[in-house]
């Protein structure tokens, strides 16, 4: 919302600077954005007055003027249509510049010369008016500067204004602003209506078929309009707060909204056909073309204002193309209604169709106003239209709106803001914003609020208003702790932060991907039998869907610094990730955490040569990962999905997936234009680690007997896993085994095809006693026993 | 006979010598080893030189004694010197490079706007406040209604929303968390929601369609803006040093009422003014406000009973603050060479 400073001023009486007005709104809540002072674009430009004017004997459009410039006479070759005789208009001197760097110089049009430029308002940055020259007051002083004949330039105020203060959506609402917050009152002018006698109802009759959304329609009949420009100070001002001047009687229409806030509309009383307005709702399919030359298909949500015949307007949004006025416009009807806010906003929204009316209704604007709005724009079109208002004015108001009362316990808004005010300083500041205070008995204050604020229905949003009033600023921060509120830590909260200082501890570093990726990148990510969460809206299809695994998120990194020659990296991060079950619109929403291995291990180096990255490395990430979280041992299965078939495992604890790791497949890297198959993965389910990591530690005693290590190689086919081995040595070892450590693996030369070469140390001990070698003979026999009878092992070494 | 003193001091002097000539040539532990035999040794070469004592006269004898004895301990301090000198260096024969580079270890890192969240959670914790978490994806109930956002309502204006489905949305703060808090507990409530969350912003240096907040809530008997007013500023003294000041601005949302914009004082210029803060001293950094009792109507509460405070902030906000981040993409692009610098 603009407003500009001598605007303000006719309504309220105030000595503070642009600076100190601007400071002191927003420290009441009315954020100024910017002020600045309404730019001129002109140099030697002079008050000039046309002494003679002729049209040009070849060219229709152009006038030959002579233009006293006091003391001078200059001629001036002119193309508006308004050049006549005794005009006072802006003169721009030869050697000025207008706006956007227009130079003027004397020069030869149509054979004859022009000693400079007879300017249009548009032509000096004032308005948008482009069409005439510019009409300067009959006083003016012939030869002025037109920058003194205009005086200081107004000053603009571009302020936020927030959705709950409708009132404030015109220059009256911040001049009572300031009113309250200076100490002054606000003027607001008593309008005198002069009507020529007659039954209005000869003319026009008001019916409202729908009271739910219009609770009150008030009109006005005008005769003997002459349309045409507005004058300067209107539309200086419009073009000041951003409305574009299109002749008198809009102009007024569009000014009276900017000052106190209600949406008004001109019909051309011609063009209504039966004498009468309807109020009603819009058949469904219903077509309408408004006044921008938009047609648009309706339903019945929303209002249209119809005449005996057809549609004239949409409600509060716009008016339609078919009864705009017109440059020949002789007869006015004037609407200015209260429309239902949220029906408004509704209509607004689906035709996205947002404009200045709309955006007041729907705040909701004073039921209460429309009379008062109503005759200003009656006067002003009397004013400046030369227009006549006729008979009573039309007041249809089914839905009366009463103030609303409110009891406020002086006791309560001092308890919720931390202060303590007296009644009599409470019932001052409610009063500075025009609520009418009754002091009640004992704590209790009655506040009786006007119909313009209604945003105050309850105790707390007058305690609102006493502490913008009062001053933020004067409540003093309490910083006394609370020790009856202290909370326990969250334990989720301290894994997820363990979980990240651990895997960054291996030498992973974190990253913050978006959430939203496009479908390409995701389907191969997508768990069996689920599609993506779609955005309705999304920004673009690049931000599509939301990411399935975190995967995705680490190789978007990945790409983007390969793309930037950085090709070895370790990346993890722990997000959000979402999916929706085939054939159901449920989502399902998990935190996954993901790392990354691509590139090398290790560079050229002087103790050694670079080192790619393989499915080992990746996989003692995860087992590290899950030492550390207290899963001390987990199952494997082929996992595949992005990861290659043989270089891919689940991770399974207690019976249940957790998550998986692998190497990425060339598909999903081709996807994400990732050149080398050099890249290793893992990710869990966040919750999964979470549930089964361990929540308390309790200490295990130490063994006070010594450990024996016992190292044994066995030979076995090439196709039996190390795992599998492992297990069955932990299944027959006793209960004296608590190591194995599996330290060679060898296929080759040195044993028979088919066959290779595993080599364990087994560590024993026991919490009671030394173990003798014998007991450890025995044991390693029956491993051994053991192993032959599961898989045919032979022993190698012992 | 007894010997001129001047040739016996000679001889203890050149004796001394040889010792020294030698231990310097010393390469190896045996060598030394080899070295302390021959002179230390009960037959080694300093130990025979005390028999020349008797071959002086008696009034001289002192004298030479004292001197053997320097020389005694002369040899036996370098060679314990030297001995330390192995100790630390091991085999002293070859070169060795020390500026030869360390064999590689991996660092790791964590994103600097995680580090801010850590940074703001801690300081939260200390508090006594609570860590929440919730979901992204959020029903509209719990985004918008139960914070007193009704759908058709032009605040809903105030955020560009994520849509899913009618029902569903990517949740534009963290405030729903406060309400499923609300819906589990029973007052006192002293929570933060540190997260990430979504608005339909176009990316540019200031905007990211994805963003993190913590946002805080307090419920109790007898909660006041001059305790959120505390908070705030304790948090703020505790984030950016002693000196910063608090402001709060009037301002508009839904859930909260009396609802504020808070500001620091600008920390690069201490309030003075600079191009950081456009000259205006303060540096904008979220929202406030003390709990709407509408919001408390939606997780039956009673508002005559409990009152209560909220306020948010942006990470990103702080993050570029804090590491005079000029451009908010950066973070979600994960350069390398940017997170390397944290
Ligand atoms: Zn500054």
């Amino acid at each position: 919302m603009k407003v500009t400073l001598n605007w303000l001023k006719e309504f309220v009486d105030f000595s503070l600077s642009a600076t100190q007005v601007a400071d002191a709104l927003t420290m009441a809540g009315l954020e100024v954005e910017e002020v600045y002072t309404l730019e001129r674009n002109f140099s030697r430009v002079v008050v000039g007055k046309i002494v003679k004017s002729q049209k040009h004997p070849d060219a229709d459009h152009l006038s030959l003027c002579r233009v006293d410039i006091g003391g001078n006479i200059l001629p001036i070759v002119c193309g508006a249509p308004n050049a006549y005789e005794g005009l006072k208009a802006p003169l721009a001197l030869d050697g000025s510049v207008l706006l956007n760097d227009l130079k003027v110089e004397t020069q030869k049009i149509r054979g004859f010369e022009s000693q400079g430029m007879l300017c249009s308002e548009a032509e000096l940055g004032l308005s948008e008016r482009s069409e005439q020259l510019m009409e300067l007051t009959a006083d003016a002083e012939v030869g002025k500067e037109l920058g003194q004949y205009l005086g200081e330039p107004d000053i603009v105020f571009d302020i936020n204004v927030t959705p709950n203060r409708p009132d404030c959506l015109s220059v009256i609402g911040i001049a009572r602003e300031i009113a309250a917050m200076t100490g002054s009152s606000l003027k607001k002018p008593e309008l005198n209506i002069t009507a020529i006698p007659d039954a209005i109802e000869k003319y026009m009759t008001v019916d409202i078929k729908d009271e739910e959304r219009c609770f009150r329609y008030s009109g006005r009949y005008l005769r003997d309009i002459t349309i045409k420009p507005a004058p300067f100070w209107m539309a200086l001002r419009l073009h000041a707060v951003g409305i574009r001047s299109i002749n008198n009687v809009v102009d007024v229409t569009n000014y009276v909204m900017m000052e106190v806030g209600q949406p008004l509309h001109a019909f051309d009383y011609r063009l209504l056909e039966g004498k009468k307005v309807i109020v009603r709702a819009a058949e469904a399919g219903e077509r309408f073309t408004t006044l921008d030359g938009q047609e648009h298909e309706l339903d019945q949500d929303s209002l249209l204002i119809c005449d005996g015949v057809k549609p004239v307007a949409l409600a509060g949004v716009m008016g339609g193309l078919n009864s705009e006025v017109q440059p020949d416009t002789n007869t006015v009807f004037l609407e200015s209604a209260y429309f239902e806010p949220t029906n408004i906003r509704r209509t607004a929204k689906k035709l996205d169709l947002s404009t200045e009316s709309s955006r007041r209704f729907e705040r909701g604007i004073d039921p209460n106003g429309t009379i008062y709005a109503m005759n200003r724009a009656a006067s002003l079109m009397v004013d400046l239209a030369g227009g006549h208002v006729v008979g009573d004015a039309i007041d249809n108001y089914p839905q009366k709106v009463t103030p609303v009362e409110i009891d406020l316990s002086v006791h309560q808004s001092n308890v919720w803001l931390g202060v303590s005010l007296k009644k009599e300083q409470i019932a001052e500041i409610l009063s500075s914003i025009e609520l009418s205070v009754e002091q009640k008995n004992g704590d209790t204050l009655r506040a009786i609020v006007p119909t313009f604020r209604p945003d105050l229905t309850r105790p707390i949003d007058l305690v609102e208003e006493i502490a913008r009033l009062y001053g933020y600023d004067n409540i003093e921060p309490n910083v006394a702790p609370r020790i009856d509120q202290l909370q326990e830590a969250n334990p989720r909260v301290l894994f997820r932060d363990f979980v990240r200082q651990t895997v960054s501890g291996m030498g992973f570093r974190e990253t913050c991907n978006l959430s939203l990726i496009h479908k390409k990148f995701g389907h191969e990510f997508l768990p069996q039998k689920t599609g993506f969460v779609e955005l309705l809206n999304p920004l673009s299809e690049d931000l599509g869907v939301f990411r399935p695994n975190m995967i995705v998120s680490l190789l978007t990194s990945v790409a983007y610094n390969r793309n930037r020659q950085m090709h070895d990296m370790r990346l993890f991060e722990i997000g959000n990730v979402a999916w929706k079950e085939d054939g159901r619109s449920v989502k399902t929403e998990k935190t996954q955490i993901a790392g990354i291995l691509a590139g090398h291990r290790q560079e050229n180096a002087w103790y050694g040569k670079a080192k790619e990255f393989d499915f080992y490395d990746i996989k003692g990430v995860v087992e590290g990962l899950l030492a550390k979280t207290g899963i001390e041992k987990f199952e494997q299965e082929s996992a595949h999905d992005v990861f290659w078939d043989a270089e891919s495992s689940k991770v399974i604890v207690d019976g249940k997936s957790c998550g998986a790791f692998g190497k990425i497949t060339d598909d999903v890297l081709t996807l994400f234009k990732i050149k080398t198959n050099d890249l290793f993965a893992f990710y869990f389910d966040f919750d999964k680690l979470f549930e089964n990591c361990r929540k308390e530690k309790i200490y295990n005693p130490v063994p006070r007997f010594p450990s024996v290590p016992f190292d044994l190689a066995i030979l076995i086919d090439v196709n039996v896993s190390a795992g599998s081995l492992e297990k069955e040595i932990w299944k027959s070892g006793g209960e004296n085994l608590v190591d194995v450590h599996l330290f060679d693996y060898y296929k080759g030369e040195q044993v028979e095809a088919g066959k290779k070469s595993v080599a364990f140390s087994l560590t024993f001990s026991s919490k009671e006693r030394t173990l003798s070698d014998d007991e450890i003979e025995n044991v390693i026999d029956q491993i051994l026993a053991h192993l032959s009878g599961q898989f045919g092992a032979q022993l190698r070494d012992r | 006979m007894t010997e001129n003193l001047e040739t016996i001091i000679s001889v203890i002097a050149e004796t001394e010598k040889a010792f020294f000539y030698r231990l310097s040539n010393a390469a190896t532990r045996d060598d030394l080893e080899e070295i302390r035999i021959e002179y230390l040794s009960r037959k080694g070469k300093v130990q025979s030189l005390f028999s020349l004592i008797g071959k002086v006269d008696g009034v001289d004898r002192p004298k030479i004694g004292a001197e053997l004895n320097r020389v005694k301990k002369a040899v036996q301090d370098a060679i314990d010197e030297k001995q330390k000198s192995f100790q630390r260096t091991g085999k002293a024969i070859e070169f060795f490079d020390p500026t030869l580079p360390g064999r590689t270890v991996s660092i790791g890192s964590l994103h600097p706007l995680m580090q801010v969240m850590d940074e703001v959670k801690q300081i939260f914790v200390g508090m006594g406040f609570r860590i929440e978490e919730g979901d992204e994806i959020e029903t509209d109930y719990h985004n918008f209604e139960a914070l007193n956002i009704p759908k058709h309502h032009p605040s809903r204006d105030m955020q560009d929303t994520f849509y899913l489905s009618d029902e569903y949305v990517l949740r534009t703060h963290t405030s729903p968390v406060q309400i499923h808090t609300m819906e589990d507990q029973k007052p006192p409530i002293r929570m933060i929601a540190p997260g990430r969350c979504f608005r339909k912003d176009t990316p540019d240096a200031t905007h990211s369609p994805t963003f993190h907040q913590v946002e805080g809530l307090c419920v109790d008997r007898g909660v006041s803006f001059a305790d959120l007013k505390g908070v705030v500023l304790a948090f703020a003294q505790k984030l950016f040093g002693k000196d910063v000041k608090v402001r709060f601005r009037p301002s508009f949302f839904p859930f909260t009422e009396p609802s504020a914009e808070y500001d620091f004082s600008c920390i690069f210029c201490k309030g003075q003014g600079c191009r950081v803060c456009k000259d205006t001293g303060w540096l904008e950094i979220s929202g406030a406000g003390m709990v709407d009792p509408a919001v408390f109507g939606f997780v039956d509460y009673d508002p005559d009973v409990y009152s209560g405070y909220a306020f948010g902030m942006g990470i990103e906000r702080i993050a570029m603050l804090k590491y005079q981040v000029n451009d908010i993409r950066i973070f979600y692009e994960n350069d390398l060479r940017f997170l390397k610098q944290f």
